[in-house]
């Protein structure tokens, strides 16, 4: 308990700073949205006039684009990208700021490793659980105050959860990484390069248009305007991501239990 | 002589994986250029009767797609972002580094004064983000030679990457001086990574919203864009002179308040 209460303070001001860009910006985003419904029709009647492949080169479906669900998966990959560096961050210095030169203090406590990396876990789950509940309420109450028509809620909040389910994978890889990569020299360097690393496979996707590529990045699990357009999950990628989080923290609970560390 | 070699040595995993990575976003988003050469000229008609939001949103300009060069207009704001976050993150590591790692109390017992070992470490940061420069650009005339149908190019791609290392080096320089003045090591690389961060968003925000266009010289993004540089008015006195002046500000900051620093060890 007082290993979890203890990392809880450590992360209480990078979750408030998170939590709080998280908020701003999607109000931000979401404030475009009137400017965007406004030209919306007309947009629509343009882009009707021009054949398939174009309207597939621009990533847009056009029955959607006018309404908010439409509208949204634009700005939402922007939050995702936030939020899966906040996660991988967290994920990456459970273990790794220890490493630094607090383990000698930290490992002769009464405590089983298995403790240890129990108590971290439930930390950062919960600072990230914090960032999604406000994330949830404000994204949810600006979308309903500026969504020109009903705004079918469930489908939302669909979309907007795969936020925590994207931040738990990234939260175990960076478990992971930071259990089995020997020597972590700069953690933000390790997150940032993995982050944008998934992102650039994410946008390489889209142009290559491969299948078997959608495995390869996180970013891809959740197919955002596929979840607007049937309020669903696909279910496979849904299996993939728990296979994924459970096999990362697995294998950081097993190696971090045997792990030789020299303080 | 030694620092620099040193630092050398220790970004070099780093900065191979970087070479990777914006090899790969070069390569990959000139592939991406082939869909729009496939569609002809029809995309040019969509995209400028676009409204304004919508095509800044979309991260199209007023450029012809149906270009090789102007497909590469668009995807060199993707290089600088790149670029400049390895720039700031490497300025902060390689100042704040030593602190954190507990090997200050090795070097600063050395006999060089404080002066040189920033100058040598700015140096090896300054190695490392040139030849991060070079790698996109002689990805970029590649991939965007192997598109383009003999059309004019290099003098244009150039001119990008000469915009690009002007914003490597201020970023570069925002980081250094971050990590010189502030009291925690720990937080230099989180806060230039913010800083960053907040004035990416600055010129998305400014792209999108028209009315903010009087307040682009607060973020260095809106300083040297792709499209002014190559199809707009070039190097505008104005943002140079003002880049020169952040250059130089963070610069003479990074070596004043690191001269009297109180080193953490």
């Amino acid at each position: 308990m007082n290993m979890f209460l203890h990392e809880l303070k450590a992360y209480r001001k990078s979750t408030l700073l998170w939590t709080l860009s998280l908020a701003i910006l999607i109000i931000l985003f979401l404030s475009i949205f009137p400017v965007f419904s406004q030209n919306a029709e007309e947009m629509k009647k343009l882009l009707e006039g021009y054949p398939e492949g174009i309207r597939k080169a621009l990533g847009i479906s056009i029955d959607s684009f006018t309404t908010l669900l439409g509208f949204y998966p634009f700005v939402f990959g922007y939050i995702l990208l936030c939020g899966a560096i906040q996660a991988m961050h967290l994920g990456t210095s459970l273990i790794a700021k220890e490493m630094k030169g607090t383990a000698e203090f930290l490992l002769v406590k009464p405590v089983t490793r298995h403790q240890v990396i129990t108590a971290k876990l439930l930390a950062a789950l919960v600072s990230i659980i914090i960032t999604n509940i406000v994330y949830l309420l404000v994204s949810s109450l600006m979308a309903t105050f500026i969504s020109t028509e009903t705004l079918t809620i469930n489908t939302f909040l669909l979309v907007s959860l795969t936020l925590f389910y994207l931040q738990l994978i990234f939260l175990a890889l960076g478990m992971l990484f930071s259990v089995v990569i020997p020597k972590i020299k700069s953690i933000l360097s390790v997150t940032l390069g993995t982050v944008f690393g998934f992102f650039i496979i994410n946008l390489l996707d889209s142009s290559v248009g491969e299948k078997s590529i959608r495995y390869l990045s996180p970013f891809e699990y959740f197919d955002i305007t596929y979840i607007s357009k049937n309020a669903s999950y696909e279910i496979p990628y849904v299996i993939l991501s728990l296979a994924v989080i459970l096999v990362a923290m697995g294998t950081s609970y097993f190696v971090f239990a045997k792990k030789d560390i020299g303080a | 002589m030694n620092i620099f070699i040193r630092e050398m040595k220790d970004n070099r995993k780093s900065l191979i994986l970087w070479s990777i990575g914006v090899l790969f976003m070069v390569m990959g988003g000139m592939a991406k250029y082939e869909a729009y050469a496939n569609t002809g000229q029809s995309i040019n008609d969509i995209i400028q009767q676009m409204p304004e939001g919508i095509r800044s949103i979309l991260g199209f300009g007023t450029f012809d797609l149906t270009q090789a060069i102007g497909f590469y207009v668009m995807l060199s704001l993707y290089l600088m972002i790149m670029a400049s976050i390895h720039a700031a993150l490497i300025g902060a590591h390689i100042i704040s580094k030593e602190e954190q790692d507990k090997t200050a109390e090795f070097l600063f017992v050395k006999p060089i004064s404080r002066y040189r070992i920033i100058t040598l470490k700015l140096l090896a940061a300054l190695t490392n983000i040139i030849i991060f420069n070079l790698v996109t650009l002689f990805s970029s005339i590649f991939m965007v030679g192997y598109y383009s149908n003999g059309n004019q190019f290099i003098g244009d791609i150039l001119y990008v990457m000469i915009g690009m290392f002007l914003l490597q080096i201020i970023y570069l320089l925002i980081g250094t001086g971050i990590a010189a003045i502030s009291k925690n090591p720990k937080r230099a690389a989180a806060l230039a990574t913010g800083i960053l961060l907040v004035t990416f968003i600055l010129s998305m925000m400014i792209d999108i919203n028209n009315k903010l266009q009087s307040i682009k010289f607060l973020t260095p993004f809106k300083y040297f864009e792709g499209k002014n540089l190559i199809f707009g008015d070039g190097f505008e006195p104005f943002y140079l002179i003002l880049s020169f002046m952040i250059i130089a500000i963070f610069g003479t900051g990074t070596y004043v308040f690191y001269r009297k620093r109180d080193l953490n060890v």
